[in-house]
């Protein structure tokens, strides 16, 4: 894919300017031609698709103009928490396949663990290179009405969205220059750069590649992006293949080349056939033992899912006081765990004003608000939450910061999140931009893009 | 404490050629406290490079990768182990004390699991295994017909009928329920002309061997291939291929031969 800006800026005679309230001071000159940019956004395919009823269906991401604006002061103080969160994160998974100290120091019920569907024992004993775990992890944040910042999740698996605010600057550099001339903004597009260190950081000799499931995958248009910006090769399982526990690229001229590092787009329990699910048709056959052998690096490690479970999420601040002996500088959302006897009381107590997630399942599914509940349904839940205490965490329901939108000309409030991106190479790096995401609909608290909702780009100052 | 010689082989046949084959074998006995291995020769037509590696679970995995057309694959392991079923196994891993893909019990299975557990009066682990194998014994029919490498444990236990690969998923499920850390092993067993299934429970210090099928505790006439939490961890033989093949056969055929007492 090559990007080609020259013919399009004529073509659209409608401009339209956005103006920007007075709230977001720092601001000069506000970016223009919205519609614009979207069109752009179409023409490069910057879609996701999604499965609806069986059928697949590739939608827009909305692009909204006004942007997210974190000031200098605060990001310092994201990225110094960002970079302790993700550090303690990558030790915890690494004593968790190895030696458990911390289950054995019991800081952590070895339940949790265990019962994690994202713990894969096929990895025990495997250490990655340089011990780096979540390579690339994403960070769901929000930010309070008491302008305070929250953890709401950590995505260490596959964690995708950078690619669109990274193209959405882009373009929008292109269709309204002066927005960058004007302001102090902190330049993006480092990002390729970033991923392209940490993949050669940890690179065990040949090339970088990117594995894609293929065309029909929600993020396609990311991956074939990010490949683009670092140079990597994008690959399909079918071109691959693992020799003498190497894992081997076919060339174009029909040789081979030997991958070193491969950031790898498919979940864990598809990635190899002979180790994890064996009706898997997009995994590469014994890619397992290529990696255990130390003759590739696999970005980010199999077996991460057991630490950005829901269940872990609440000993996360305990994790950074465990193995940094740090006190943690981002606070997670207030967790209660009914496995404890006192959380389970308040839990019970105040099932009505709570949210209520369940930890084996996946995503916005098992995520329930007390608010929402009947008396009956709300004392039902309380026997299932007594029956299986386990099962479940409990959350106060934060009260975000709205952020300002676009519909159709009219500026109105909604609710947003932020993913920041932090990559762990030589250092940990926090990458200074992110994924704003915000949902369309005034009354919903979930942001999804699979639900209608849209993006903005975040300007982080550098004063 | 016993010397087997044992050879094992398997003749994979494809309806049509296939290329691109990529495979995992978990034929190698591995070395432990309980087994020594005197001597082990592995034989893979037609010709291919390997690679062997050990997995988490602690097992010896063969790896090769055929990229031309062929329509077989045959191996053939053989050699002599040194067996003392007695001696103490303690590589121990937490994950086997929860449920796993192959033993995730039904309704059926953790009432079966209450009745028997309300009438075994007994309370360390490996007793209470047998105590679980008697009751599993006297409900089970062994049928080589009624299911295949892909029944769970409960569908097996709904069947009420099955092989030594269903006898073991069903016990690991309840001893599970019953908070018993145990492991499948596949391997082989002079009782059984292919490869055999079996249980090994965690008794706090080491792992003890138990025989569903047979209903009896293993003795020195047992030697271990693989091992892990269930089917899917120790499938002997693993592969994907790529081709217009429609269907594969597989032959195979064990011995194990006393060779010494001690």
């Amino acid at each position: 894919m090559r990007l080609c800006f020259v013919f399009l800026q004529k073509e659209f005679a409608v401009r339209q300017e956005v103006i920007i309230l007075a709230e977001a001071t720092a601001i000069r000159t506000p970016v223009s031609n919205a519609v614009e940019i979207n069109e752009l956004l179409r023409r490069y395919g910057v879609k996701f698709g999604i499965y609806k009823n069986g059928v697949f269906k590739e939608q827009l991401f909305p692009f909204d103009p006004i942007p997210r604006i974190i000031t200098a002061e605060d990001f310092k103080s994201i990225e110094k928490g960002l970079i302790q969160r993700v550090d303690a994160l990558n030790k915890f998974l690494f004593d968790i396949y190895h030696e458990k100290n911390i289950i054995k120091d019991n800081v952590i019920p070895e339940d949790f663990v265990y019962i994690s569907s994202g713990y894969l024992p096929q990895c025990e004993g495997i250490s990655p290179v340089h011990d780096i775990y979540s390579h690339i992890s994403g960070i769901d944040l929000v930010q309070g009405k008491d302008n305070e910042w929250y953890i709401l999740e950590d995505n260490l698996r596959i964690p995708s969205g950078a690619s669109y605010p990274l193209i959405a600057r882009e373009l929008t550099r292109v269709a309204s220059p002066s927005a960058f001339t004007e302001n102090d903004i902190v330049d993006n597009r480092n990002y390729a750069k970033l991923l392209k260190d940490t993949m050669d950081y940890v690179n065990c000799g040949g090339i970088n590649a990117i594995l894609t499931p293929g065309r029909y995958n929600a993020a396609y248009f990311e991956h074939s992006y990010l490949a683009e910006l670092t140079g990597s090769v994008l690959v399909q399982n079918d071109e691959l293949f693992v020799e003498d526990n190497i894992l081997y690229h076919k060339t174009y001229t029909g040789g081979k080349a030997k991958i070193g590092a491969l950031y790898r787009r498919i979940s864990d329990e598809y990635l190899d056939p002979l180790t994890f699910e064996p009706s898997s048709l997009i995994g590469i056959p014994n890619l397992m033992e290529a990696y255990r052998s130390g003759n590739v690096a696999i970005i980010n490690a199999p077996g991460n899912g057991v630490a950005d479970d829901k269940g872990i999420y609440y000993f996360v601040p305990k994790m950074i006081k465990y193995y940094l002996g740090e006190e943690p500088i981002l606070k997670n959302a207030p967790t209660y765990l009914p496995f404890y006897d006192e959380d389970r009381e308040y839990v019970l107590e105040n099932l009505g004003k709570l949210v209520i997630k369940d930890v084996a399942e996946a995503g916005v599914y098992g995520v329930v608000f007390g608010s929402d509940l009947s008396e009956e349904k709300l004392e039902e839940f309380k026997n299932t939450i007594l029956r299986e205490p386990r099962r479940f965490i409990a959350q106060e329901v934060i009260d975000f910061l709205d952020l300002p939108i676009l519909d159709n000309g009219e500026q109105v409030m909604r609710k947003a999140d932020l993913r920041a991106f932090v990559l762990s190479g030589a250092t940990t790096r926090v990458w200074a931009s992110g994924l704003t995401r915000f949902s369309r609909n005034p009354d919903s608290f979930v942001v999804n893009s699979s639900q209608g909702g849209g993006f903005k780009d975040t300007w982080v100052l550098s004063r | 404490m016993k010397k087997l010689n044992f050879c094992f082989s398997t003749k994979l046949t494809f309806d049509n050629y296939v290329r691109e084959h990529s495979f995992a074998l978990r034929c190698i006995p591995p070395e432990s406290a309980a087994q020594h291995i005197l001597s082990c020769e592995l034989d893979i037509v037609p010709f291919v490079s390997t690679k062997q590696t050990v997995d988490a679970f602690g097992n010896n995995v063969i790896t090769g990768y055929l990229k031309g057309e062929h329509r077989f694959l045959d191996f053939e392991v053989k050699g002599c182990a040194e067996i003392d079923s007695t001696a103490q196994k303690r590589d121990y891993m937490p994950c086997y004390l929860y449920q796993s893909a192959y033993t995730k019990p039904d309704a059926a299975l953790k009432e079966f699991h209450h009745r028997i557990s309300m009438t075994c009066t007994e309370s360390e682990p490996y007793s209470r295994a047998l105590c679980f194998c008697e009751a599993l014994s006297q409900l089970m029919t062994y049928d080589k017909q009624a299911t295949d490498t892909k029944t769970t444990a409960a569908e097996a236990f709904e069947l009420k009928r099955g092989v030594c690969q269903d006898y073991s998923h069903i016990l690991l499920s309840v001893l599970r329920l019953d908070g018993i850390a145990c492991r499948y092993i596949a391997g082989l067993a002079s009782c059984d002309g292919e490869t055999h299934a079996w249980v090994e429970i965690w008794d706090g210090c080491c792992w003890r061997g138990i025989d569903p099928t047979n209903n009896c505790a293993v003795n020195d006439e047992y030697l271990i291939l693989s091992q892990g939490r269930d089917f899917g961890d120790c499938a002997v033989d693993r592969g994907v291929m790529f081709g217009a093949y429609t269907k594969q056969l597989q032959l195979i055929t064990s011995t194990l031969s006393a060779n010494g007492y001690y």
